[in-house]
């Protein structure tokens, strides 16, 4: 108050008392004050500063997640497929020759192997082909070693009066203990071999693979012939499992994100009032499905299922044929045979979470479309009368042999399937369990260079197979693993208001860290060891991603914020704002009449 | 000699009781499903239909896990969750006991509170049982497609004691009060008979006709022992029923006799408009039952007096030609109560589907020739529960209990010396209904009575805000000469966290049923046949049962907030904190003298024209020179003039406005 009165009181005595030009709209004596606009201003700026505060207060809680740890994870996983190392070792029994030789055909074999991989033979979880082939010749007396870690049993085999004798089954297991297969678990990777047998007695040359990590070749051969053979062995066999281009790929693991798989058995008796089957699960399941679950152990967790379902049509019509004498279901319609309106396959508790259901179907057909066969677009009748739905699981029709016979069966009995034919389903099952896996469900490997035999487990898989499976099966963990932590890493970049938990960054922190174990154990070759770690990574990066508070509405937006603060910030912003601007405008014209005073008292 | 004699004897009856029970285990060691309908002729010209399906699987060591039968969802659940006993139930509609029967095994065991009721046994350790009643909870939702997850926070389930059949701990309580039941909770439920409803008497649910019908309630109960380590145990037993109450199709509705109305005629194709085609092929026994209860067969032998023996006609050959009913079909049997001291005896038609096919459909009626009146027997106390009060802050719950005439007390008193009728009430009350347990108070023929006398046991567990309902468990012993009885509890209503409000909170908050038993009246059919056994509908009607009802569903209006409330209070807060933060600096910013000096130099230039022109007048008539009137008293006159105009102006707009609205 008092700067105002001041001016006042000076103008009133001035006015009455000073020389005539002094205008009082336009000039002022004294300096104007800046008190006000000084008061103004710092409520502005502490408005300015405050405002900071304001924001830091209404942020939303967000977990530091490690997001260049992850795109170096990714970049790492994208950029060069996951490689294992793997040692490949060739013996040639009779061929005579000095070390020189044997070093000789080691870099034909490497070079061999080599050309073969660069034409699209590295598929995801392939061997890294630069470790060297180990190359042994036997020539009865003594042996030439290329390399130096390996333990072939000289001689045995040339000595050996019963060799001819043997079929394939017994000279696999005599193989393997000329080997001396310490388990292959040496560091560096599994250890693969080839052993090529120079006979003059037969004439064929016989190549079989066994169900260890070991295959054979027989017969009258030439050296350049068992190289290429060897290295197409090594590399389409043992590296890729045989695959045929028209198979399954890889990336369709049948696995839950939580690496568990539900293998759910179903019986469907179409129309139970014709007949209702029954089979002895009990003994199927201990006996044939418990040892392949049991091979398959590394690969995921198992759990079996089954029931007994009633009243479930097909969804599609088959048709008569006369000259079969039954009922025809043609592929085309394949599609429609699931029927996913009266099939009420899916209710299992024990499947929780992101486990992954296999249905395995034995469809019994009802007396008006029995029997029932599949006829294949050929033309052909199908001899499994079963089907693959990749990713779903398989459905195999069965026959009851009452409708073959045309015999009346007593309605409202149970029968059961015969043990036979239920020996025969399941081993189909087998067949299809593994092409769902990605093999080959037939015992032969064929190409350019004549075909090979492939040996069976009876386990199902044999020991290469589950190797090869374990490898591509890190490999795709991996990669899942990478690519939903990225866009985990991406979403979060591009919400920035949304809420991360904690635990969050835990499930990302721990992902990352089992992904890492996962690359190293692969590096170093622990296959088993590296599969259940790299599972790891991807179930804990798909916690992460499918985390519930991720999923929730708690998604703070902006605008919320906005709606909620503008009642407030709005008025006053515009108070002090202009209450700023106008003091400003006054200082200044205040200012000017000053100056304008001082200019003519002057 | 005769003593060893009848040692001899005894030693045969044992070695044969014992073969019997060897073969009848090995025998038993398979899965049986067993399918059957009762149909009962209600006294209020409707129909009662009891589907009744009963899996059960032996023990898992001896049986193994795999099933041809039993549904396998149900045996994980069972495994997961080490469930010793459930049932679940979905209702639709109220039972009403007065009409439709309060003392019979089916009344008692199927009539249900409306929505769902889910109480489940455990057999884990007493701090698991809570996890697993969650997660029990959340598979039965996901199984059902209904909303059961609800019933996961604490606050929507209780622990009952010792009055909801339970004496171990660990068992759990809850109802959903307000669930709504269709078809899509039937559907799953269905699911789990083998046959579902593409064959056998499961046929006959034709979704329209079910869900028509006055009262609707699917129930699953399920039974196990697996966890037992006693031998004896039994599997796993599940035991799936549909109640319904019908009312019968036009068929000869409206027709009289001699002026009386005559009951409705019906059959299984015009109640359900569906006929049975053969039984589900898994069933071990698929029957069809019609039952006349007591106070009916009473009825009809009064009806028929002038003949001799009317029970035997209504049994035998000549049921066929009675001048009252008839049936189209004639039963494969007949079955006879025992007469009984307390309620008469019922009939039931038996029916057998098994012979039936495709082509020979099958179908069960029920005629009438005569018209008949009776009425259904009912529960020795009739409960219901009622709010009192007024206003959203407090009124109270009363549960009353009226003779419901029937002589059944007063047979039961005669044998004691002083006679005491017990009533066991299970009252379960959500937390924001918070209720003074203190008030309690106990009406007996309408005077007010001492509670400690009328109470012989009582437990209440108070409620907890926002953790665990009040749950109430009394014991009431009333005098056998009673003719009603109430109980009064007052309550204040709670407030609710405004996001713990319930969708349409506006329409009011639900008291689940309280539950009313009399454990001194058992309810069950006694027939003479032993082998009648063996078929588990007649052997569930044979189980001693509790005569129980259940009360009303009670609405309480709460209190319910403007929900745009947050809202609006953030903007009016805001606005006035703006209004006063503006308001102050501008006050700061305020030159008060400046302001003064303008407002001075305006006052000295210039007056208002009609003051100068009104002074200038009054100068001449005075006769006085001119001069300028002095500024303050002109800035007055100026004011004062003014408020007078604007003063005028008001009441002339009122005048104007009343003027308007009167003469329009």
């Amino acid at each position: 108050m008092a700067e105002i009165s001041d001016p006042l009181l000076t103008s009133t005595s001035d006015s009455q008392n000073s020389e005539p030009e002094f205008d009082q709209d336009t000039m002022r004596k004294t300096k104007p004050g800046l008190k006000r606009f000084a008061l103004t201003l710092t409520v502005l700026l502490s408005f300015l500063l405050g405002l900071p505060l304001l924001l830091k207060s209404v942020e939303i809680y967000r977990s530091p997640l490690p997001f260049r740890e992850i795109d170096e994870l990714s970049a790492a996983i994208e950029s060069d497929t996951v490689l294992f190392p793997c040692r490949f070792r060739a013996v040639f029994v009779d061929f005579g020759g000095s070390v020189f030789t044997a070093n000789e055909l080691s870099l034909s074999i490497e070079s061999d192997v080599r050309k073969l991989a660069t034409r699209g033979y590295t598929s995801c979880g392939a061997c890294s082909y630069n470790t060297s082939v180990s190359v042994t010749l036997d020539s009865g007396s003594d042996c030439v070693h290329s390399g130096s870690d390996l333990n072939w049993k000289c001689g045995k085999l040339k000595n050996d009066e019963s060799f001819g004798k043997y079929d394939d089954e017994l000279l696999d297991d005599y193989l393997r203990s000329l080997l001396d297969d310490n388990g292959g678990s040496s560091n560096g990777g599994k250890v693969y071999s080839v052993i090529v047998v120079r006979t003059e007695e037969e004439e064929e040359v016989r190549a079989v693979v066994g169900k260890y990590r070991h295959a054979w070749i027989i017969g009258k051969v030439s050296k350049e012939e068992a190289l290429k053979k060897v290295a197409e062995i090594f590399v389409k066999v043992f590296v890729n499992g045989g695959k045929d281009e028209g198979s399954i790929s890889g990336e369709f693991m049948p696995v839950g994100a939580d690496g568990r798989i539900v293998l759910s058995f179903n019986l469907l008796n179409a129309d139970p009032r014709d007949w209702h089957y029954d089979w002895d699960f009990q003994a199927v399941d201990d006996n044939l499905l418990a040892p392949i679950i049991e091979a398959l152990k590394p690969l995921a967790e198992f759990r079996v299922e089954s029931q007994v379902l009633y009243h479930t049509p097909k969804s599609s019509f088959s048709y008569w044929d006369d000259k079969m004498g039954s009922h025809i279901f043609s592929t085309n319609d394949l599609p429609f045979f699931v029927n996913s309106n009266e099939w009420h396959l899916d209710t299992s508790a024990a499947a929780g979470g992101r486990s992954k259901i296999l249905h395995f179907v034995v469809y019994v057909p009802s007396s008006t479309e029995c029997p029932l066969l599949l006829k294949l677009p050929n033309g052909e009748i199908s001899a499994t009368n079963g089907f693959i739905s990749p990713m779903w699981g398989s459905v195999i029709v069965w026959n009851p042999s009452a409708c073959l016979k045309d015999a009346e069966l007593e309605p409202h009995v149970r029968h059961k399937i015969p043990p036979e034919d239920l020996r025969k389903i399941f081993e189909v099952f087998t067949g299809q369990l593994r092409q769902l896996f990605g093999l080959k469900s037939r015992g032969f490997f064929g190409d350019a260079l004549g075909t090979s035999r492939l040996l069976t487990s009876d386990r199902g898989f044999t020991e290469w197979e589950l190797d090869m499976l374990s490898r591509q099966h890190t490999c795709f963990n991996l990669l899942q693993c990478g690519t939903t932590l990225g866009s985990l890493s991406r979403l979060v970049q591009s919400l920035p208001r949304m809420i991360i938990k904690d635990e969050i960054g835990k499930q990302v922190k721990y992902s990352l860290e089992a992904a890492r174990l996962a690359l190293s154990n692969v590096s170093n070759g622990v296959y088993d060891a590296s599969a259940v770690s790299s599972r790891q990574a991807r179930s804990f990066a798909e916690d992460a991603f499918y985390h519930p508070s991720m999923m929730s509405v708690s998604y703070y937006s902006f605008e919320h914020c906005f709606a909620v603060y503008s009642p407030f910030f709005l008025p006053v912003s515009l108070h002090v704002l202009l209450a700023a601007l106008r003091e400003w405008k006054r200082y200044k014209q205040e200012s000017k009449k000053y100056h304008a005073w001082r200019a003519i008292s002057k | 000699m005769s003593l060893f004699k009848s040692n001899f004897l005894l030693f045969l009856v044992l070695l044969f009781t014992t073969t019997a029970c060897v073969s009848i285990a090995a025998d038993e060691l398979n899965e049986e499903f067993t399918e059957a309908l009762l149909l009962r002729p209600l006294p209020d010209r409707k129909v009662l239909a009891h589907f009744h399906f009963q899996s059960s699987v032996p023990p898992t060591p001896s049986y193994g896990r795999h099933h041809h039968i039993f549904p396998k969802s149900i045996y994980q659940l069972v495994h997961k969750f080490q469930v010793r006993e459930m049932e679940l139930s979905f209702t639709q509609g109220r039972w009403n006991y007065e009409r439709w029967g309060g003392y019979d095994p089916i009344s008692s065991g199927n009539a249900k509170p409306p929505g769902v009721e889910l109480w489940a046994d455990f057999d884990v350790p007493g701090n698991q049982v809570d996890d697993s009643w969650k997660n029990l909870t959340h598979a039965l939702s996901g199984l059902f497609c209904a909303s059961i997850n609800f019933l996961e926070h604490s606050t929507t389930y209780s622990a009952p004691q010792w009055n909801f059949r339970s004496f171990s701990g660990k068992l759990r309580y809850g109802t959903l009060p307000r669930e709504a039941v269709c078809t899509e909770n039937l559907t799953p439920w269905l699911k789990l008979l083998p046959c579902r409803d593409k064959g056998g008497l499961s046929a006959l649910m034709d979704r329209p006709s079910i869900y028509r019908g006055y009262y609707h309630s699917q129930r699953l109960h399920l039974k196990s022992d697996e966890f037992d380590t006693s031998k004896s145990s039994s599997g796993i037993v599940l035991e799936q029923t549909l109640t319904v109450v019908l009312q019968p199709n036009s068929l000869g509705t409206g027709e009289t006799l001699s002026g009386k109305m005559l009951q409705p005629s019906w059959s299984l194709d015009s109640l359900f408009g569906r006929k049975v085609r053969g039984k589900c092929s898994l069933s071990k026994s698929s029957n069809v039952y019609v039952q006349f209860e007591q106070n009916l067969v009473s009825e009809l032998k009064n009806l028929w007096k002038s003949e001799e023996s009317t029970s035997e006609i209504l049994i035998h050959e000549g049921f066929q030609k009675n001048p009252i009913f008839e049936m189209p079909s004639s039963p494969k049997r007949v079955i006879k109560e025992v007469k009984n001291l307390r309620t008469g005896e019922s009939i039931l038609y038996e029916f057998s589907v098994e012979d039936y096919d495709e082509y020979e459909q099958f179908d069960v009626g029920l005629r009438w020739k005569m018209p008949v009146i009776w009425s259904s027997q009912q529960a020795p106390l009739r409960a219901s529960r009622f709010l009192m009060g007024s206003g959203n802050e407090r009124g109270a719950i009363a549960i009353s209990l009226k003779s419901s005439g029937s002589n059944i007390v007063q047979r039961a008193g005669r044998e004691g010396k002083e006679c005491r009728l017990r009533v066991d009430i299970f009252q379960v009350v959500p937390w924001y209904v918070k209720v003074y347990y203190h008030t309690l108070e106990v009406f007996v023929d309408g005077h007010l009575q001492s509670t400690i006398d009328n109470i012989e046991k009582i437990r209440v567990s108070p409620s907890e805000d926002k953790v665990s309902p009040g749950l109430m468990e009394v014991v009431l012993g009333l005098p056998c000469s009673v003719k009603s009885a109430a109980l009064t509890l007052e309550f204040d209503k709670g407030f609710l966290h405004i996001d713990e409000y319930p969708p349409d909170a506006n329409q009011g908050f639900d008291i689940p049923s309280a539950i009313v038993s009399f454990a001194d009246f058992q309810t069950n059919m006694s027939f003479d046949d032993v082998s009648l056994k063996s078929l588990p509908i007649l052997s569930k009607l044979q189980e001693r049962s509790q005569v129980l009802s259940y009360t009303e569903v009670l609405l309480v209006p709460l209190t319910t907030p403007d929900f745009s409330m947050p809202y609006n209070v953030i903007t009016i807060t805001c606005t006035v904190f703006a209004l006063y933060f503006g308001s102050l600096l501008n006050a700061l910013r305020r030159r008060v003298g400046e302001e003064e000096r303008l407002l001075n130099r305006k006052a000295g230039n210039k007056t208002g024209p009609l003051a100068l022109m009104l002074s200038k007048l009054s100068a001449k008539l005075r006769g006085r020179p001119w001069e300028p009137p002095e500024p303050p008293s002109s800035t007055q006159s100026n004011s004062n003039y003014k408020l007078i105009a604007k003063v005028v102006l008001v009441a002339g707009v009122a005048a104007a406005w009343q003027f308007y609205f009167n003469t329009s």
